[in-house]
């Protein structure tokens, strides 16, 4: 994992995974923070755990 | 980032999908789960009929017949 500009079996070198890996977290985070709200709009405006 | 180089091992048309497909089936899953296994989503998803339901006595008994 030495040289940056090694393409690997995927097709992709090591920034251009680092970029994927980027996005799919950033998405997953956006994903988490709409469902946390998505939750807690549940919990004020439904019976949850009462 | 770290695990950044995954992508460097598994194809992220491969890897993606799968990612995106445990997350939708696991949710779904656990909603599926709270759903059968408890009253209340049941009940507040049945809205203001389980509500009226509930609220409502048994319905009286007819009254007597009046005297001629």
């Amino acid at each position: 994992m030495s040289d940056p500009d090694k393409v690997w079996p995927t097709g992709l070198t090591e920034g251009e995974a680092e970029e994927v890996h980027r996005n799919l977290i950033q998405g997953t985070q956006i994903f988490g923070m709409i469902a946390a709200l998505a939750h807690l709009l549940a919990y004020i405006y439904s019976p949850w755990l009462k | 980032m770290i695990y950044g180089k995954i992508w460097c091992v598994v194809r992220p048309s491969t890897g993606i999908p799968l990612f995106l497909a445990a997350v939708a089936i696991g949710s779904f899953a656990v909603h599926v789960a709270l759903l059968t296994n408890t009253t209340w989503v049941k009940k507040y998803l049945n809205g203001n009929i389980a509500v009226a339901a509930e609220a409502m006595p048994a319905a009286p008994a007819a009254a007597p017949e009046a005297p001629r």
